[in-house]
């Protein structure tokens, strides 16, 4: 039987292993936000014969809870995604996480400042993994800051 | 291309005006420069003597077209705060002003004399330097500023003269100093139009531009060694450059080049265009701010350090114009000044428009000899210490001072050798002495007092070890110096150079074509966004102008090729903003979260240090 080989040469930092916790609790945020508008038009407990998700006048409560939760499923899946290109260290998932993280912020500055509601854990969550993705450290892990020094050997 | 490798010499004696000529520099030009040096007597002859005092009012001392440099010169005693200023273009009416724009675009077209910018500078900077840019040039409303009219009537006025008598002219002076034979050679030139014609930083009537070269004696002959070339943002030792640096001078039949800034006239060793940053003028209060956020930004977050405030202007020196000078069309008409020139000595004024700036960017410099204060200028009285000379003997005097050295050195290297062991014995002597007395407690008095020369006798004998030990290091390095001075060898020729002046790669930015489309309309969509913003959705005008601010930003990261970099940055800058939120909500839970992180820390070290 084969066995796998182990990764040698990057050593994974502190920081990496917290910013894969902060993905993990946005994953299950997120997931949570699948299911609640469902729950809330109570998908689950008279299931889904005779809904009616679209009208003339437009896209109907229950339309509105599949769009969220589609949307919010589409996030969640995109973590994943991140999750496992960030703990394989790829260049590519630090900057979609950093892009992300921004986004994020952004959508929760304005949710803070025009609506009063921001998901303060989804907040939390973000201003970890940022202060975390630019550490020095694992700036240069992901090949985002090169040293003068790499460059020259 | 250097087409002279060897050094030309003149022979000791030789007349200063003949000397001057011989090593006389080649000047060219950017296509598309309007000025070139001349004479200050046909220039005084065009102007307006005028006294600006310190109650705001303006006063016509001598009218234009009677002004002579004899009237000029003329002592009128004034009351402090006084300033004196030519004006060679009279304050223009409107009409005046639209005949001189129309005649300036008629002579450039005559003359096919045009400036193509190429990559200009907006594109080199990013966009938060180009919204610095544009509140720079707004400042222009507060500032006094000279306008593109004038420069356009001060353009034709030079074309006149020049038509009536074409004439290149320096004034060279001759300084001898410290074994240092000091060539001076300044050019005159009407105006300075940087601003109006090549984007740069200021515009002002009048401008003196100066370069050094420094000779030796040896054997007879005056030898070059040195060239200094006055420039932006460089001082002392970086301004010159060793004679056989050929990397960076340029000859032609042993008469060094000088690359002049299009409009700015500044000098430069080698053709292309250059960088230059001007801070943003802001309150020192602000100034504080940015400071601290910057030392936060870097100390405390070690992000790279960055000033948005800085804008950068290019200065174009790329030589491919206009050539005065050895081996060209134009040749130079050199006269001698120095102290007893009355022009240079007796007027302290300004040489053009005092456009009342506080920041006097846009006042005309005063003459060769002083600053626009009146007090006199350092490269004049101390042309060695303008190129960091002072420090540095002609290499004839060198090897004698570097002899003298180790001669010195090596002297008291003999004397330490024969005092160090005769102290040393002087030390053990006393130690046994010491160890004698010891267990005997009537000697206890005596005891104390020899221990105590004992102590500084050592004390003396470890700094003469000492000193020996670093005058053996400083020997060694002075003999090797030595030696490979007797033996001809010279050091790197820039090794006093920290920094150097060196022209920006044409290729900076990755989509050029884009970029520079990009630097030219970004500023005014940003603000027919806003007003979009301001007309559809006036409730979220913070955070829309925000939201813009970064999607601009990032549209020009991504022309730049730095999308990570600006991005990291934003991001980091929200996560500031939100962490704030945080502790303002949650400081609470925040500080007892931390107050027990730190105990289980630190319950966890001491554990792992009882467990071993």
């Amino acid at each position: 039987m084969l066995k796998r080989k182990k990764t040698k040469g990057k050593k994974r930092p502190i920081a990496v292993t917290v910013i894969g916790a902060a993905i993990v609790v946005l994953f299950i945020v997120r997931l949570y936000q699948v299911f609640k508008p469902l729950y809330d038009m109570g998908l689950f407990q008279l299931g889904m014969v005779g809904r009616q998700f679209y009208t003339s006048q437009g896209l109907t409560g229950m339309g509105w809870a599949i769009i969220d939760s589609a949307s919010y499923f589409i996030l969640a899946i995109g973590l994943v995604i991140v999750l496992i290109g960030f703990l394989r260290m790829r260049r590519w998932s630090w900057v979609m996480l950093m892009t992300w993280v921004g986004i994020s912020m952004v959508v929760g500055l304005v949710d803070y400042f025009y609506v009063g509601q921001p998901n303060y854990v989804i907040m939390a969550s973000d201003v970890v993994i940022a202060f975390a993705l630019s550490q020095v450290e694992v700036q240069r892990i992901f090949g985002i800051r090169t040293d003068i020094s790499e460059l020259l050997s | 291309m250097n087409s002279s490798l060897d050094r030309p010499t003149a022979p000791v004696g030789t007349p200063d005006i003949d000397l001057l000529r011989q090593f006389e520099p080649v000047v060219r030009f950017t296509k598309g420069e309007q000025f070139f040096p001349t004479d200050v007597d046909r220039y005084v002859a065009e102007c307006s003597l005028w006294a600006h005092y310190p109650d705001g009012r303006e006063e016509i001392v001598v009218k234009q077209g009677e002004l002579t440099l004899d009237k000029l010169v003329q002592q009128r005693p004034a009351v402090f705060g006084t300033v004196r200023f030519l004006r060679f273009i009279e304050t223009l009416t409107l009409s005046e002003a639209a005949i001189a724009l129309t005649e300036q675009a008629q002579l450039r077209r005559k003359l096919g004399n045009y400036f193509k910018v190429g990559m200009g500078r907006l594109a080199r900077g990013g966009f938060l330097p180009r919204l610095a840019d544009a509140l720079f040039s707004l400042s222009f409303l507060l500032r006094g500023k000279v306008s593109s009219a004038t420069a356009a009537a001060a353009e034709l006025a030079f074309n006149r003269m020049h038509a009536e008598d074409e004439k290149y002219v320096y004034y060279g002076r001759v300084v001898r100093q410290n074994g240092w034979t000091v060539l001076q050679y300044w050019y005159f030139y009407c105006y300075n139009s940087w601003r109006s014609g090549f984007h740069g930083v200021n515009d002002h009537e009048s401008d003196w531009e100066m370069v050094n070269l420094y000779l030796y004696e040896d054997e007879g002959e005056l030898v070059p060694e040195w060239a200094a070339y006055a420039s932006h943002d460089f001082h002392g030792d970086d301004l010159r450059r060793r004679w056989d640096d050929l990397q960076e001078l340029d000859f032609v039949d042993g008469h060094p080049v000088i690359y002049a800034g299009a409009g700015s006239h500044a000098s430069y060793f080698r053709p292309g265009e250059y960088q230059a940053e001007v801070t943003l003028p802001l309150p020192s209060w602000v100034n504080g701010i940015t400071r601290a956020m910057n030392k936060f930004w870097t100390e405390v977050l070690d992000q790279p350090a960055g000033n948005p405030f800085r804008i950068p202007f290019v200065d174009f020196a790329r030589g491919d114009g206009m050539k005065v000078g050895q081996g060209e069309k134009h040749a130079w008409s050199p006269e001698l000044i120095d102290e007893s020139t009355l022009w240079v000595s007796q007027y302290r004024g300004l040489w053009g428009l005092f456009a009342r700036d506080p920041i006097s960017g846009e006042n005309a410099p005063a003459g060769p000899m002083y600053n626009r204060d009146g007090s006199p200028r350092g490269s004049w009285y101390d042309p060695l210490g303008f190129a960091g000379l002072d420090k540095v003997p002609p290499p004839f005097q060198a090897l004698g001072y570097l002899q003298k050295s180790c001669d010195e050195v090596a002297a008291r290297q003999t004397e330490l050798d024969n005092l160090i062991p005769k102290k040393a014995g002087d030390l053990q002597e006393l130690g046994i002495k010491l160890k004698g007395m010891e267990g005997n407690p009537h000697l206890a008095k005596q005891y104390a007092m020899l221990e105590k020369k004992s102590n500084a006798l050592a004390d003396e004998v470890k700094n003469l070890r000492r000193e020996n030990s670093e005058n053996t290091a400083l020997l060694q390095g002075l003999t090797q110096r030595l030696e490979r001075m007797k033996a001809g060898m010279q050091d790197d020729p820039r090794a006093h150079v920290r920094h150097l002046a060196v022209p920006v790669l044409a290729a900076r930015v990755r989509f050029g074509r884009a970029a520079e489309t990009w630097a030219a309309i970004s500023l005014s969509l940003m603000l027919f966004a806003i007003a979009a913003l301001v007309f559809f959705a006036p409730s979220f005008i913070w955070a829309g102008l925000v939201i813009i601010m970064i999607l601009f930003v990032l549209a020009e990261s991504i022309l730049r090729g730095a999308f990570v970099e600006t991005m990291t940055r934003i991001t980091l800058l929200l996560a500031l903003v939100s962490a704030f939120i945080l502790f303002i909500h949650f400081w609470d839970i925040i500080v007892v979260g931390g107050l027990i992180a730190l105990g289980v820390f630190l319950m966890w070290q001491r554990l792992r240090e009882l467990t071993g």
